[in-house]
Protein backbone atom coordinates (compact mmCIF):
# COMPACT_ATOMS: atom_id res chain seq x y z
CA UNK A 1 0.00 0.00 0.00
CA UNK A 2 2.65 2.48 1.07
CA UNK A 3 4.89 1.08 -1.66
CA UNK A 4 2.20 2.18 -4.19
CA UNK A 5 1.72 5.46 -2.89
CA UNK A 6 4.81 6.62 -3.31
CA UNK A 7 4.87 5.14 -6.81
CA UNK A 8 1.52 7.08 -6.91
CA UNK A 9 3.36 10.22 -5.72
CA UNK A 10 6.31 9.60 -8.19
CA UNK A 11 3.93 9.67 -11.29
CA UNK A 12 2.58 12.89 -9.90
CA UNK A 13 5.53 14.49 -9.82
CA UNK A 14 6.05 13.66 -13.58
CA UNK A 15 3.04 15.09 -13.84
CA UNK A 16 1.22 11.79 -14.68
CA UNK A 17 -2.11 10.72 -13.44
CA UNK A 18 -2.62 7.15 -12.87
CA UNK A 19 -5.83 6.55 -11.52
CA UNK A 20 -8.41 9.41 -10.62
CA UNK A 21 -9.78 8.22 -7.89
CA UNK A 22 -6.28 6.79 -6.19
CA UNK A 23 -4.06 9.74 -7.08
CA UNK A 24 -6.59 12.24 -5.38
CA UNK A 25 -6.84 9.78 -2.30
CA UNK A 26 -3.00 10.11 -2.12
CA UNK A 27 -2.81 13.64 -3.02
CA UNK A 28 -4.80 13.68 0.90
CA UNK A 29 -3.01 11.30 2.57
CA UNK A 30 0.16 13.72 1.55
CA UNK A 31 -1.52 16.77 3.41
CA UNK A 32 -1.67 14.58 6.67
CA UNK A 33 1.36 12.56 6.48
CA UNK A 34 4.20 14.22 6.67
CA UNK A 35 6.52 11.30 5.23
CA UNK A 36 5.03 11.25 2.16
CA UNK A 37 4.68 15.31 1.84
CA UNK A 38 8.96 14.71 2.55
CA UNK A 39 8.64 12.18 -0.37
CA UNK A 40 7.17 14.57 -2.82
CA UNK A 41 9.66 17.16 -1.82
CA UNK A 42 12.58 14.96 -2.53
CA UNK A 43 10.74 13.40 -5.95
CA UNK A 44 10.78 16.76 -6.93
CA UNK A 45 14.04 17.96 -6.15
CA UNK A 46 15.56 14.45 -7.52
CA UNK A 47 13.88 15.35 -10.87
CA UNK A 48 15.34 18.86 -10.85
CA UNK A 49 18.81 17.43 -9.94
CA UNK A 50 18.71 15.13 -13.15
CA UNK A 51 17.33 18.03 -15.07
CA UNK A 52 20.30 20.37 -13.99
CA UNK A 53 17.63 22.94 -12.76
CA UNK A 54 18.90 23.06 -9.38
CA UNK A 55 19.71 26.78 -8.25
CA UNK A 56 23.13 27.93 -7.19
CA UNK A 57 21.98 28.14 -3.67
CA UNK A 58 19.57 25.24 -2.60
CA UNK A 59 17.03 26.17 -0.32
CA UNK A 60 15.87 22.90 0.90
CA UNK A 61 13.05 23.59 3.36
CA UNK A 62 11.52 26.91 1.99
CA UNK A 63 8.34 25.85 2.97
CA UNK A 64 9.26 25.50 7.07
CA UNK A 65 11.45 29.01 7.08
CA UNK A 66 7.97 30.32 5.12
CA UNK A 67 5.59 29.07 7.52
CA UNK A 68 8.18 30.49 10.57
CA UNK A 69 8.14 33.64 8.80
CA UNK A 70 4.16 34.17 8.72
CA UNK A 71 4.00 32.92 12.65
CA UNK A 72 6.57 35.77 13.40
CA UNK A 73 4.53 38.04 11.63
CA UNK A 74 2.44 40.20 13.60
CA UNK A 75 -0.59 40.26 13.46
CA UNK A 76 -2.62 43.68 12.06
CA UNK A 77 -6.20 44.09 13.38
CA UNK A 78 -7.96 46.36 11.13
CA UNK A 79 -10.81 48.23 13.21
CA UNK A 80 -13.53 49.53 11.37
CA UNK A 81 -13.51 53.18 11.34
CA UNK A 82 -16.01 54.74 13.51
CA UNK A 83 -17.75 58.06 11.71
CA UNK A 84 -17.59 61.07 14.29
CA UNK A 85 -20.87 62.54 14.81
CA UNK A 86 -20.35 64.94 17.63
CA UNK A 87 -17.17 66.84 16.69
CA UNK A 88 -17.94 70.24 17.93
CA UNK A 89 -14.48 71.99 15.84
CA UNK A 90 -14.91 69.90 12.38
CA UNK A 91 -18.25 71.06 12.34
CA UNK A 92 -17.53 74.40 12.86
CA UNK A 93 -14.95 74.49 9.90
CA UNK A 94 -17.21 73.04 7.26
CA UNK A 95 -19.41 76.03 8.21
CA UNK A 96 -17.08 78.06 7.71
CA UNK A 97 -15.86 76.80 4.06
CA UNK A 98 -19.49 76.77 3.27
CA UNK A 99 -19.69 80.09 3.69
CA UNK A 100 -16.61 81.23 2.24
CA UNK A 101 -16.84 79.03 -0.78
CA UNK A 102 -20.17 80.29 -2.34
CA UNK A 103 -19.50 84.11 -1.44
CA UNK A 104 -15.86 83.86 -3.24
CA UNK A 105 -17.70 81.46 -6.56
CA UNK A 106 -20.34 83.89 -6.68
CA UNK A 107 -17.85 86.66 -6.94
CA UNK A 108 -15.84 85.10 -9.70
CA UNK A 109 -18.95 84.45 -11.95
CA UNK A 110 -20.41 87.30 -11.80
CA UNK A 111 -16.85 89.19 -12.83
CA UNK A 112 -15.44 86.39 -14.71
CA UNK A 113 -17.61 84.38 -16.47
CA UNK A 114 -15.62 83.06 -19.11
CA UNK A 115 -12.24 83.33 -18.00
CA UNK A 116 -10.65 79.39 -17.15
CA UNK A 117 -7.80 79.49 -14.49
CA UNK A 118 -6.14 76.19 -13.76
CA UNK A 119 -3.38 76.26 -11.00
CA UNK A 120 -2.79 78.86 -8.24
CA UNK A 121 -0.70 81.48 -8.29
CA UNK A 122 2.80 81.11 -8.59
CA UNK A 123 5.02 82.39 -6.37
CA UNK A 124 7.87 84.55 -7.57
CA UNK A 125 10.58 83.20 -5.52
CA UNK A 126 10.94 80.03 -7.04
CA UNK A 127 10.06 80.82 -10.32
CA UNK A 128 13.95 80.11 -11.82
CA UNK A 129 13.68 76.57 -11.28
CA UNK A 130 10.36 76.00 -13.11
CA UNK A 131 10.12 75.32 -16.56
CA UNK A 132 6.83 74.64 -17.18
CA UNK A 133 4.77 77.54 -15.17
CA UNK A 134 1.79 76.18 -13.23
CA UNK A 135 -1.14 78.49 -14.87
CA UNK A 136 -2.17 78.32 -17.77
CA UNK A 137 -4.49 81.05 -19.50
CA UNK A 138 -6.98 80.41 -21.86
CA UNK A 139 -6.92 82.27 -24.92
CA UNK A 140 -10.33 82.18 -26.32
CA UNK A 141 -12.41 83.40 -23.60
CA UNK A 142 -15.42 82.51 -25.51
CA UNK A 143 -15.10 80.09 -27.51
CA UNK A 144 -17.95 78.33 -26.09
CA UNK A 145 -16.09 75.17 -24.00
CA UNK A 146 -18.72 73.34 -21.96
CA UNK A 147 -17.51 74.67 -18.82
CA UNK A 148 -15.87 77.76 -18.62
CA UNK A 149 -15.57 78.37 -15.10
CA UNK A 150 -13.51 76.59 -13.25
CA UNK A 151 -12.03 78.23 -10.54
CA UNK A 152 -10.41 76.61 -7.73
CA UNK A 153 -10.35 79.41 -5.46
CA UNK A 154 -8.78 78.32 -1.70
CA UNK A 155 -7.92 80.47 0.43
CA UNK A 156 -6.03 79.05 3.24
CA UNK A 157 -4.91 81.71 5.56
CA UNK A 158 -8.66 82.36 7.07
CA UNK A 159 -7.62 85.38 9.24
CA UNK A 160 -7.58 87.42 5.93
CA UNK A 161 -10.95 89.16 5.48
CA UNK A 162 -13.14 89.14 2.78
CA UNK A 163 -12.03 92.31 1.25
CA UNK A 164 -8.82 91.40 0.95
CA UNK A 165 -10.18 88.56 -0.84
CA UNK A 166 -11.82 90.57 -3.13
CA UNK A 167 -8.77 92.63 -4.11
CA UNK A 168 -6.92 89.51 -4.51
CA UNK A 169 -9.48 88.26 -6.89
CA UNK A 170 -9.58 91.34 -9.22
CA UNK A 171 -5.77 91.49 -9.14
CA UNK A 172 -5.98 87.91 -10.29
CA UNK A 173 -8.93 89.30 -13.08
CA UNK A 174 -6.68 92.15 -14.14
CA UNK A 175 -4.10 90.15 -14.46
CA UNK A 176 -5.91 87.85 -16.57
CA UNK A 177 -7.27 90.30 -18.94
CA UNK A 178 -3.70 91.23 -19.25
CA UNK A 179 -2.30 87.97 -20.50
CA UNK A 180 -5.38 87.44 -22.63
CA UNK A 181 -4.70 90.33 -24.04
CA UNK A 182 -1.09 89.99 -24.65
CA UNK A 183 -1.09 86.43 -26.25
CA UNK A 184 -4.18 88.06 -29.08
CA UNK A 185 -2.21 90.71 -29.54
CA UNK A 186 0.85 88.45 -29.90
CA UNK A 187 -0.92 86.01 -32.26
CA UNK A 188 -2.55 88.95 -34.24
CA UNK A 189 1.12 90.71 -34.72
CA UNK A 190 2.33 87.56 -36.31
CA UNK A 191 -0.36 87.37 -39.01
CA UNK A 192 0.19 91.03 -40.07
CA UNK A 193 3.88 90.34 -39.47
CA UNK A 194 3.79 87.77 -42.75
CA UNK A 195 2.74 90.54 -44.65
CA UNK A 196 5.14 92.79 -43.84
CA UNK A 197 8.00 90.50 -44.47
CA UNK A 198 6.52 90.35 -47.60
CA UNK A 199 6.88 94.36 -48.55
CA UNK A 200 9.93 94.44 -46.72
CA UNK A 201 11.84 92.21 -49.39
CA UNK A 202 10.10 94.64 -51.76
CA UNK A 203 11.13 97.56 -50.16
CA UNK A 204 14.78 96.29 -49.70
CA UNK A 205 15.47 95.48 -53.31
CA UNK A 206 13.60 98.42 -54.11
CA UNK A 207 16.35 100.11 -51.84
CA UNK A 208 18.98 97.93 -53.42
CA UNK A 209 18.18 99.36 -57.08
CA UNK A 210 18.29 103.05 -56.27
CA UNK A 211 22.15 101.95 -54.43
CA UNK A 212 23.15 100.82 -57.44
CA UNK A 213 20.98 103.88 -59.46
CA UNK A 214 23.48 105.82 -57.16
CA UNK A 215 26.55 103.91 -57.82
CA UNK A 216 25.67 104.30 -61.63
CA UNK A 217 25.64 107.73 -61.17
CA UNK B 1 61.53 47.84 -24.58
CA UNK B 2 58.65 48.12 -22.16
CA UNK B 3 57.78 51.71 -23.62
CA UNK B 4 57.41 50.72 -26.91
CA UNK B 5 55.28 47.77 -26.20
CA UNK B 6 53.15 50.10 -24.04
CA UNK B 7 53.00 53.30 -26.99
CA UNK B 8 51.21 50.75 -29.09
CA UNK B 9 48.29 49.31 -27.60
CA UNK B 10 47.94 53.49 -27.12
CA UNK B 11 48.48 54.04 -31.12
CA UNK B 12 45.66 51.20 -31.88
CA UNK B 13 43.33 52.43 -29.55
CA UNK B 14 43.57 55.73 -31.00
CA UNK B 15 42.84 54.58 -34.00
CA UNK B 16 40.03 52.80 -32.77
CA UNK B 17 37.81 55.26 -31.69
CA UNK B 18 38.97 57.34 -34.45
CA UNK B 19 37.75 54.60 -36.53
CA UNK B 20 34.35 53.69 -34.19
CA UNK B 21 33.59 57.99 -34.65
CA UNK B 22 33.64 58.62 -38.14
CA UNK B 23 31.27 55.55 -38.36
CA UNK B 24 28.83 57.17 -35.94
CA UNK B 25 29.79 60.61 -37.16
CA UNK B 26 28.54 58.83 -40.75
CA UNK B 27 25.62 57.52 -39.42
CA UNK B 28 24.27 60.90 -37.81
CA UNK B 29 25.17 62.69 -41.08
CA UNK B 30 22.73 59.98 -43.06
CA UNK B 31 20.02 60.34 -41.03
CA UNK B 32 20.47 64.34 -40.70
CA UNK B 33 20.26 64.03 -44.26
CA UNK B 34 17.34 61.95 -44.20
CA UNK B 35 15.42 64.03 -42.01
CA UNK B 36 16.43 67.20 -43.96
CA UNK B 37 14.91 65.01 -47.19
CA UNK B 38 11.88 64.29 -45.15
CA UNK B 39 11.41 68.26 -44.30
CA UNK B 40 12.09 68.99 -47.76
CA UNK B 41 9.28 66.48 -48.90
CA UNK B 42 6.92 67.80 -47.08
CA UNK B 43 7.41 71.32 -48.22
CA UNK B 44 6.93 70.42 -51.31
CA UNK B 45 3.29 67.99 -50.77
CA UNK B 46 2.09 70.98 -48.59
CA UNK B 47 2.34 72.70 -51.83
CA UNK B 48 1.63 70.98 -54.19
CA UNK B 49 -0.98 68.64 -53.14
CA UNK B 50 -4.35 68.56 -53.19
CA UNK B 51 -5.46 67.47 -49.90
CA UNK B 52 -8.16 67.59 -47.30
CA UNK B 53 -7.68 67.11 -43.70
CA UNK B 54 -8.51 67.54 -40.28
CA UNK B 55 -6.72 68.17 -37.19
CA UNK B 56 -6.95 68.80 -33.42
CA UNK B 57 -4.90 70.89 -31.59
CA UNK B 58 -4.26 69.46 -28.08
CA UNK B 59 -3.42 71.95 -25.36
CA UNK B 60 -4.09 72.86 -21.81
CA UNK B 61 -6.40 69.69 -21.66
CA UNK B 62 -8.58 71.44 -24.52
CA UNK B 63 -8.90 70.28 -27.50
CA UNK B 64 -9.11 72.30 -30.82
CA UNK B 65 -10.46 70.91 -34.11
CA UNK B 66 -9.86 72.37 -37.35
CA UNK B 67 -10.26 71.66 -40.88
CA UNK B 68 -7.70 72.15 -43.68
CA UNK B 69 -8.27 72.11 -47.39
CA UNK B 70 -5.38 72.75 -49.63
CA UNK B 71 -5.01 72.56 -53.58
CA UNK B 72 -3.38 73.93 -56.61
CA UNK B 73 -5.34 75.55 -59.43
CA UNK B 74 -4.06 77.14 -62.65
CA UNK B 75 -5.38 80.11 -64.00
CA UNK B 76 -4.19 82.44 -67.14
CA UNK B 77 -1.85 84.75 -66.29
CA UNK B 78 -3.80 88.33 -66.12
CA UNK B 79 -0.90 90.47 -67.16
CA UNK B 80 -0.16 89.77 -70.42
CA UNK B 81 -1.08 90.58 -73.94
CA UNK B 82 -4.37 88.42 -75.27
CA UNK B 83 -2.12 85.83 -77.88
CA UNK B 84 -0.20 84.78 -74.80
CA UNK B 85 -3.07 84.64 -72.57
CA UNK B 86 -4.46 81.37 -73.59
CA UNK B 87 -1.32 79.47 -73.65
CA UNK B 88 0.14 80.63 -70.21
CA UNK B 89 -0.77 79.40 -67.26
CA UNK B 90 0.11 80.56 -63.34
CA UNK B 91 -0.17 77.57 -60.87
CA UNK B 92 -2.09 79.07 -57.62
CA UNK B 93 -2.54 77.78 -54.60
CA UNK B 94 -5.73 77.94 -52.36
CA UNK B 95 -6.20 77.11 -48.96
CA UNK B 96 -8.94 76.96 -45.93
CA UNK B 97 -8.12 76.57 -42.67
CA UNK B 98 -11.58 76.74 -40.19
CA UNK B 99 -11.71 76.44 -36.29
CA UNK B 100 -14.85 74.35 -35.96
CA UNK B 101 -15.86 74.59 -32.63
CA UNK B 102 -16.90 78.28 -31.21
CA UNK B 103 -17.26 81.61 -33.22
CA UNK B 104 -16.51 81.41 -36.55
CA UNK B 105 -12.22 81.58 -37.54
CA UNK B 106 -11.23 80.87 -41.22
CA UNK B 107 -8.57 81.82 -42.82
CA UNK B 108 -8.55 81.26 -46.44
CA UNK B 109 -5.78 81.81 -48.89
CA UNK B 110 -5.62 82.29 -52.75
CA UNK B 111 -2.30 82.52 -53.94
CA UNK B 112 -0.69 85.66 -52.86
CA UNK B 113 -3.73 87.02 -51.16
CA UNK B 114 -4.79 85.99 -47.04
CA UNK B 115 -7.90 86.57 -45.52
CA UNK B 116 -9.26 86.58 -41.91
CA UNK B 117 -12.38 86.22 -40.51
CA UNK B 118 -12.33 86.44 -37.15
CA UNK B 119 -14.90 87.69 -34.65
CA UNK B 120 -12.67 90.25 -33.15
CA UNK B 121 -12.13 92.32 -36.78
CA UNK B 122 -14.19 93.04 -39.38
CA UNK B 123 -12.77 90.40 -42.56
CA UNK B 124 -9.73 91.70 -43.99
CA UNK B 125 -6.78 90.10 -46.41
CA UNK B 126 -3.47 90.39 -46.22
CA UNK B 127 -0.57 90.16 -49.22
CA UNK B 128 0.99 86.93 -48.17
CA UNK B 129 1.26 83.70 -49.33
CA UNK B 130 1.43 81.81 -45.91
CA UNK B 131 -1.50 81.48 -43.75
CA UNK B 132 -0.50 82.05 -40.35
CA UNK B 133 -2.61 78.74 -38.19
CA UNK B 134 -1.12 76.65 -35.16
CA UNK B 135 0.88 74.77 -37.86
CA UNK B 136 4.29 77.14 -38.12
CA UNK B 137 4.01 78.37 -41.94
CA UNK B 138 7.83 77.12 -42.26
CA UNK B 139 6.99 73.89 -42.68
CA UNK B 140 5.62 74.50 -45.98
CA UNK B 141 8.38 76.67 -47.69
CA UNK B 142 12.43 76.37 -47.15
CA UNK B 143 12.89 74.54 -44.08
CA UNK B 144 17.02 74.85 -44.32
CA UNK B 145 16.53 78.27 -42.40
CA UNK B 146 16.31 76.43 -39.49
CA UNK B 147 19.74 74.91 -40.24
CA UNK B 148 21.26 77.33 -38.12
CA UNK B 149 19.88 76.83 -35.03
CA UNK B 150 17.83 73.73 -34.95
CA UNK B 151 19.50 69.90 -36.11
CA UNK B 152 16.68 67.65 -38.04
CA UNK B 153 17.03 64.03 -36.46
CA UNK B 154 15.41 61.02 -38.19
CA UNK B 155 14.54 58.74 -35.75
CA UNK B 156 12.62 55.77 -36.54
CA UNK B 157 9.56 54.68 -37.74
CA UNK B 158 5.55 54.73 -36.19
CA UNK B 159 2.19 54.19 -36.86
CA UNK B 160 -0.01 57.65 -37.11
CA UNK B 161 -3.37 57.94 -38.31
CA UNK B 162 -3.61 54.06 -39.60
CA UNK B 163 -0.40 55.17 -41.61
CA UNK B 164 3.40 54.03 -41.58
CA UNK B 165 5.31 57.35 -40.38
CA UNK B 166 8.75 58.31 -40.05
CA UNK B 167 9.32 60.32 -37.23
CA UNK B 168 11.33 63.81 -37.39
CA UNK B 169 12.71 65.71 -34.57
CA UNK B 170 13.52 68.90 -34.86
CA UNK B 171 16.01 69.61 -31.72
CA UNK B 172 17.14 73.09 -30.61
CA UNK B 173 20.88 73.71 -30.81
CA UNK B 174 20.96 75.71 -27.25
CA UNK B 175 18.45 75.21 -24.70
CA UNK B 176 16.36 78.38 -25.02
CA UNK B 177 13.85 77.34 -27.58
CA UNK B 178 11.71 73.95 -27.70
CA UNK B 179 11.68 71.12 -30.08
CA UNK B 180 9.45 70.10 -32.57
CA UNK B 181 8.49 66.61 -33.63
CA UNK B 182 7.19 65.46 -37.02
CA UNK B 183 5.53 62.73 -38.18
CA UNK B 184 5.34 62.24 -41.62
CA UNK B 185 3.36 59.80 -43.41
CA UNK B 186 5.48 57.87 -46.13
CA UNK B 187 3.27 57.67 -48.80
CA UNK B 188 2.72 61.67 -49.36
CA UNK B 189 5.15 62.56 -47.33
CA UNK B 190 2.29 65.09 -45.36
CA UNK B 191 2.42 66.06 -41.88
CA UNK B 192 0.10 63.18 -39.32
CA UNK B 193 1.07 64.64 -36.26
CA UNK B 194 3.17 67.76 -34.36
CA UNK B 195 4.32 67.78 -30.92
CA UNK B 196 6.26 70.70 -29.09
CA UNK B 197 8.52 69.04 -26.37
CA UNK B 198 10.75 70.90 -23.85
CA UNK B 199 14.79 69.76 -23.61
CA UNK B 200 13.57 67.28 -20.50
CA UNK B 201 11.02 65.77 -23.24
CA UNK B 202 7.87 67.11 -21.34
CA UNK B 203 4.79 67.12 -23.76
CA UNK B 204 3.78 71.13 -24.14
CA UNK B 205 1.55 70.42 -27.15
CA UNK B 206 0.77 68.53 -29.51
CA UNK B 207 -1.43 68.74 -33.18
CA UNK B 208 -3.24 65.21 -34.03
CA UNK B 209 -4.69 64.68 -37.74
CA UNK B 210 -7.63 62.73 -37.44
CA UNK B 211 -8.25 62.82 -41.16
CA UNK B 212 -6.22 62.79 -44.69
CA UNK B 213 -7.40 62.40 -48.06
CA UNK B 214 -5.33 63.25 -51.01
CA UNK B 215 -7.38 63.52 -54.35
CA UNK B 216 -6.66 64.47 -57.66
CA UNK B 217 -8.97 67.19 -58.18
CA UNK B 218 -9.68 70.03 -56.22
CA UNK B 219 -12.55 69.78 -53.43
CA UNK B 220 -16.30 71.64 -54.20
CA UNK B 221 -14.70 74.05 -50.84
CA UNK B 222 -11.44 74.70 -52.86
CA UNK B 223 -13.70 75.64 -55.91
CA UNK B 224 -16.21 77.51 -54.32
CA UNK B 225 -13.27 80.22 -53.17
CA UNK B 226 -11.74 80.36 -56.42
CA UNK B 227 -14.70 82.49 -57.02
CA UNK B 228 -15.36 84.00 -54.05
CA UNK B 229 -14.70 87.52 -53.87
CA UNK B 230 -11.95 88.04 -50.85
CA UNK B 231 -12.17 91.08 -48.62
CA UNK B 232 -10.06 94.14 -49.45
CA UNK B 233 -5.92 94.15 -48.48
CA UNK B 234 -5.30 95.92 -46.32
CA UNK B 235 -2.11 98.35 -46.53
CA UNK B 236 0.39 98.59 -43.90
CA UNK B 237 2.46 101.85 -44.22
CA UNK B 238 5.55 101.40 -44.06
CA UNK B 239 5.20 104.62 -41.68
CA UNK B 240 4.42 102.49 -39.04
CA UNK B 241 6.77 99.91 -39.25
CA UNK B 242 10.57 100.04 -38.23
CA UNK B 243 9.63 102.89 -35.68
CA UNK B 244 12.60 103.77 -33.75
CA UNK B 245 11.73 103.16 -29.87
CA UNK B 246 13.23 104.22 -26.51
CA UNK B 247 14.50 101.14 -25.72
CA UNK B 248 16.03 98.00 -26.64
CA UNK B 249 16.08 93.97 -26.13
CA UNK B 250 19.95 93.10 -25.38
CA UNK B 251 19.37 89.31 -25.34
CA UNK B 252 17.70 87.10 -27.05
CA UNK B 253 18.39 83.27 -28.32
CA UNK B 254 21.01 83.00 -31.30
CA UNK B 255 19.36 83.48 -34.87
CA UNK B 256 16.48 85.43 -33.46
CA UNK B 257 16.02 88.57 -36.12
CA UNK B 258 14.16 91.30 -35.48
CA UNK B 259 11.02 91.01 -37.97
CA UNK B 260 9.31 94.72 -37.10
CA UNK B 261 8.93 97.47 -34.72
CA UNK B 262 6.06 99.72 -33.92
CA UNK B 263 3.59 101.34 -31.70
CA UNK B 264 -0.04 100.33 -31.91
CA UNK B 265 -3.01 99.91 -29.35
CA UNK B 266 -4.02 96.33 -28.94
CA UNK B 267 -7.32 95.34 -29.53
CA UNK B 268 -8.87 94.11 -26.61
CA UNK B 269 -7.69 96.41 -23.60
CA UNK B 270 -7.08 99.27 -25.67
CA UNK B 271 -3.73 100.12 -24.59
CA UNK B 272 -1.01 101.95 -26.12
CA UNK B 273 1.92 99.84 -26.52
CA UNK B 274 5.88 100.07 -28.14
CA UNK B 275 5.86 96.79 -29.72
CA UNK B 276 9.00 94.77 -31.34
CA UNK B 277 8.72 91.12 -33.03
CA UNK B 278 11.24 88.61 -33.65
CA UNK B 279 11.89 85.36 -35.20
CA UNK B 280 14.25 82.72 -35.39
CA UNK B 281 12.46 80.69 -38.87
CA UNK B 282 10.01 78.82 -36.52
CA UNK B 283 9.20 80.70 -32.90
CA UNK B 284 7.74 84.52 -32.77
CA UNK B 285 8.84 86.55 -30.10
CA UNK B 286 6.83 89.01 -29.39
CA UNK B 287 8.24 92.38 -26.95
CA UNK B 288 5.86 95.21 -25.37
CA UNK B 289 7.07 97.76 -23.16
CA UNK B 290 4.31 100.49 -22.25
CA UNK B 291 3.32 102.86 -18.76
CA UNK B 292 2.09 101.45 -16.08
CA UNK B 293 -0.10 102.76 -13.25
CA UNK B 294 1.39 100.23 -11.02
CA UNK B 295 5.07 101.27 -9.34
CA UNK B 296 6.13 97.78 -9.18
CA UNK B 297 5.15 94.26 -9.90
CA UNK B 298 6.77 91.01 -9.51
CA UNK B 299 7.24 88.75 -12.35
CA UNK B 300 4.15 87.05 -13.56
CA UNK B 301 3.85 84.18 -16.31
CA UNK B 302 1.35 82.13 -17.88
CA UNK B 303 1.09 79.25 -20.29
CA UNK B 304 -1.03 78.60 -23.37
CA UNK B 305 0.37 75.03 -24.92
CA UNK B 306 3.73 75.88 -25.46
CA UNK B 307 3.15 79.95 -25.57
CA UNK B 308 4.25 81.53 -22.62
CA UNK B 309 3.61 85.52 -21.48
CA UNK B 310 5.66 86.79 -19.06
CA UNK B 311 4.71 90.28 -17.44
CA UNK B 312 6.62 92.48 -14.93
CA UNK B 313 6.30 95.89 -14.33
CA UNK B 314 9.94 97.98 -12.95
CA UNK B 315 9.55 101.69 -12.19
CA UNK B 316 5.75 102.19 -13.66
CA UNK B 317 7.19 100.89 -16.94
CA UNK B 318 5.45 97.48 -17.92
CA UNK B 319 7.61 95.15 -20.53
CA UNK B 320 5.58 91.58 -21.22
CA UNK B 321 7.04 89.09 -23.27
CA UNK B 322 5.02 86.26 -25.74
CA UNK B 323 6.05 83.40 -27.44
CA UNK B 324 6.78 79.51 -27.51
CA UNK B 325 9.73 79.94 -25.07
CA UNK B 326 10.82 78.22 -21.98
CA UNK B 327 10.32 80.56 -19.16
CA UNK B 328 14.00 80.82 -18.47
CA UNK B 329 14.61 82.35 -22.09
CA UNK B 330 11.67 84.70 -21.34
CA UNK B 331 12.87 85.95 -18.10
CA UNK B 332 16.70 86.93 -19.47
CA UNK B 333 15.24 89.08 -22.55
CA UNK B 334 12.58 90.68 -19.93
CA UNK B 335 15.46 91.56 -17.87
CA UNK B 336 17.83 92.29 -20.75
CA UNK B 337 15.41 95.57 -22.30
CA UNK B 338 17.04 98.70 -21.60
CA UNK B 339 15.98 102.23 -21.95
CA UNK B 340 17.01 105.17 -23.38
CA UNK B 341 16.70 107.61 -20.90
CA UNK B 342 16.84 110.78 -23.54
CA UNK B 343 13.85 109.67 -25.68
CA UNK B 344 11.69 108.28 -22.45
CA UNK B 345 8.70 110.35 -21.76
Amino acid sequence: MSESKFETISSLVDNYRVAEQSSEQVIDDMLKDEHLSAAWQQYHLIGDVIRDEIPQILQLDLSAQIAEAIADEPSILAPKTLTKVNDPQSGFKAKVVQLIKPVGQLAIAASAAGLMIIGVQQNTADTNEIITPSQIVQTKPLAGFANPVSFNYQQNDHSRTQSHQATALEQRIAQQHRFQALLSDHQQQVKLSAAKSAQSKDAKQSLLEKDGEIVNN
Amino acid sequence: MKSLSLKLPIKLSFLLCFVSACFSFSAIAADAEQAKLSLERLSQSLRQLNFNTSFVVVKNNQAEPYHWLHGVTEVPLSNRTDTQADTAKQEVELEILALLNGPRRDILRVGNTVSYIEPEYAPYSIASAQISGPIPAVFGRDISVLENNYHFVSVGKSRVLGRAAQLIRIVPQDAHRYGYWLWLDQDSGLMLKLAVITRKGKLLEQIQFTHLEITESLSENLKQLQVTELPKVIELSAKENDTELAWQVNWLPDGFEEVKSDRHRMNSSKQAVEFMLFNDGLVDISVYVNPSQDKQRAVEYASDGATLVLNQVVNNIEVSVVGKIPLSSAEKIVNSVSFNPNKLN
